[in-house]
């Protein structure tokens, strides 16, 4: 016999009364290991994104916010524009690798197979810039010239859900006429889900001839970005957006909603914790006679601080481990929620299940029975033993 | 040399601003191998000098030796030592663990004195307290007579010098009562010290020794190792026995 299945025993003596307890403590760790979760997946696939977008800077008409700039990330439109005179300054400054104007237009149209309007997102690209920009580009058929007419490339996802293949030609819409030279093989970020015509066809189709939403721009030195988009200000209706100025301004939005789950997680765990204390000194106090015959049969009050303290441990490591597993099983759920909630939420996976937080979790169990059990372990070891068998702390 | 041996023992209970004197000035001597009992009317200190004894509690002045050893100003820690080593305790509410069989409750003390308990010793004991088939079973499922067999069982597993009994048999019928008692004499008869507090005078007259409290004092002290009772005990078990 040791101190574990003593405990265990005792603990299986008020089944209910564990069972409760036991899911106290699994809710608590299941919130915090989902939150955690979703907090690290969040950011990673946030970090993959901004890369995938293959440009350090980006330039913007001035007074678009970096709201606006990470809108224009994930496909939203704003109302003003650059001009072609922009883009030449900008490719004059010293450090631009490369500066690629883009066209960003938002559409509504019928799916072809539901029959529901829906918003896309045209990008009127230079395809050969563009290719540069994001090298990592493959496609299905072919890619457009930049010349040619009555042509675009389509993401994958796009594609599979309205059923698109090679060679198809788009029956309404503004791309009335256009044939789909090519699908792009899946990127997994926000290029799946565009539509890409030459930059010229583009500004015809929405009739902003010489317009420009956005030139992303890819310096020479990652070191020099600061320099360049200084530079890049210099321009009267310029400004630059970094790309860690749009991680930093995603991540804000993010973080208010963070601190509050924070909050949640907190309460969370608060509460389960005196749940679980006040369970311990309610089976301590009515145990109080059973501990004083321990002391009188060679227990010393270290000995019984180990048996609640195990009891403790027992209950929140099983509530810990019961979490976890709910928390990984149930995270799709908690995943559609938060996607519903969080302002801007990257596609992809958000909850990013890594074995340092399985572990961090368990760990933190293994400390909430710690916590949890001192005080009632401290105050059952200090009966004295005929106080305690006459029953009653003394 | 005794193995307890208690001078001008006072205990004070304060209850509020009452004081209650639970014992007075009592001297107390046990020797090896004595099998005493302790009588007396109910709050006449009985409990009160039974858990001095054992250590449970400690006198207000007075001191005890246990074993040679003198245990006025110890440490609990070393308290507690002592206590496991030398003494088991017997209650009247027989306090067994519920959730635990009567083999186990009996090897219960063994975890808290980090002896080995082999299984032999354990089967030893339960033979010793007449439960050898009983081992397996729970408290809820064992009489009471049984049950008071299993608390001897695990007071005798840590090898005790002294056995303190605060009313074993008052909660049991006459039979059975009788039965506990012959269970201590064997095991007095083994060699093993046995101190008996009971409101049971029939049984209290079967021992070697008996003393008689009233208000916190002993007001008397019979050797009864000569007397009847006592001899007509061994006789019948020697022919038992035979
Ligand atoms: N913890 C306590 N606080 C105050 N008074 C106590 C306490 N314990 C015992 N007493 C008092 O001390 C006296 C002796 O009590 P004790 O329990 O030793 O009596 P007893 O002889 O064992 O009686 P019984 O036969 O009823 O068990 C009683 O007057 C009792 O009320
Ligand atoms: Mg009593």
């Amino acid at each position: 016999m040791n101190f574990l299945s003593l405990a265990i025993k005792n603990l299986l003596r008020r089944r209910g009364r564990t069972l409760l307890t036991v899911m106290g403590v699994a809710i608590a760790i299941s919130v915090l290991f989902s939150l955690l979760s979703l907090n690290s997946g969040y950011q990673k696939q946030l970090d993959k994104e901004m890369n995938s977008l293959g440009a350090n800077v980006l330039a913007v008409p001035k007074g678009c916010p970096y709201e606006a700039a990470s809108l224009i990330i994930h496909g939203g439109v704003i109302p003003k524009f650059l001009s072609e005179s922009d883009l030449q300054k900008i490719r004059n400054i010293s450090g631009v690798e490369l500066a690629t104007p883009m066209l960003m237009e938002q559409f509504i149209k019928k799916n072809s197979i539901t029959g529901k309007d829906e918003p896309h997102i045209a990008l009127g690209i230079n395809i050969d810039e563009y290719k540069q920009l994001k090298p990592w580009w493959g496609v299905q058929g072919r890619f457009f010239t930049n010349n040619e007419t009555d042509v675009k490339l389509i993401g994958r996802a796009l594609a599979d859900k309205e059923n698109i293949t090679v060679g198809f030609v788009m029956p309404a819409g503004p791309f009335k006429g256009f044939t789909t030279v090519g699908v792009l093989n899946r990127t997994g970020d926000q290029d799946d889900n565009f539509h890409f015509v030459p930059l010229a066809e583009a500004q015809r189709v929405f009739n902003k001839t010489g317009l420009i939403t956005t030139i992303a721009i890819k310096v020479k030195d990652v070191n020099q970005i600061s320099e360049v988009s200084a530079e890049m200000e210099k321009i009267p209706d310029v400004q630059a957006v970094t790309m860690t100025q749009v991680m930093g301004t995603v991540m804000n939005l993010a973080g208010s909603a963070e601190s509050l789950l924070m909050t949640v997680i907190a309460i969370a765990l608060i509460i389960s914790a005196f749940g679980i204390i006040n369970t311990l000194l309610m089976s301590v106090n009515e145990r109080t006679k059973e501990f004083g015959m321990m002391k009188a049969i060679g227990a010393s009050g270290l000995d019984i601080g180990k048996t609640v303290m195990a009891e403790t441990l027992f209950i929140t490591v099983i509530g810990g481990v019961i979490g976890t597993v709910g928390a990984i099983v149930g995270s799709s759920l908690i995943e559609g929620y938060v996607k519903g909630v969080l302002p801007y939420t990257p596609r992809g996976s958000l909850i990013a299940l890594s074995p340092e937080l399985i572990a961090f979790c368990l760990v933190f169990s293994v400390v909430l029975g710690l916590i949890c059990g001192i005080y009632p372990a401290f105050k059952s070891s200090r009966l004295t033993p005929m106080g305690a068998i006459r029953g009653g702390i003394e | 040399m005794s193995v307890l041996e208690a001078k001008d023992l006072t205990k004070i209970y304060r209850r509020g601003r009452e004081e209650i004197y639970a014992l007075k000035h009592v001297d107390f001597n046990v020797n090896p191998g004595d099998f005493v009992s302790i009588i007396g009317p109910s709050g006449s200190g009985k409990t009160a000098l039974l858990n001095v004894l054992g250590c449970l509690d400690t006198p207000t002045s007075g001191s005890l030796q246990l074993n040679g050893t003198e245990t006025n100003g110890m440490k609990e820690t070393d308290l507690v030592k002592l206590r496991r080593d030398n003494i088991g305790f017997v209650f009247q509410q027989f306090y067994l663990m519920p959730t635990l069989t009567a083999r186990e409750n009996i090897e219960l003390p063994l975890l808290f004195s980090k002896r080995d308990g082999n299984k032999s010793k354990i089967d030893d004991v339960l033979e010793m307290v007449g439960l050898a088939d009983r081992g397996d079973h729970l408290p809820g499922q064992l009489s009471g007579g049984e049950m008071q067999r299993v608390a001897i069982g695990r007071a005798l597993i840590n090898d005790p010098k002294i056995i303190l009994a605060d009313e074993p048999t008052g909660n049991l019928d006459s039979a059975t009562s009788k039965m506990i008692f012959e269970l201590f004499s064997e095991l007095n008869m083994k060699g093993l010290t046995l101190i008996i507090v009971t409101h049971n005078l029939d049984l209290a007259r079967q021992v070697q020794k008996m003393y008689t409290l009233r208000d916190g004092q002993i007001v008397s002290c019979e050797d009864l190792a000569c007397v009847q009772g006592r001899d007509d005990l061994v006789i019948q078990q020697e022919v038992v026995r035979a």
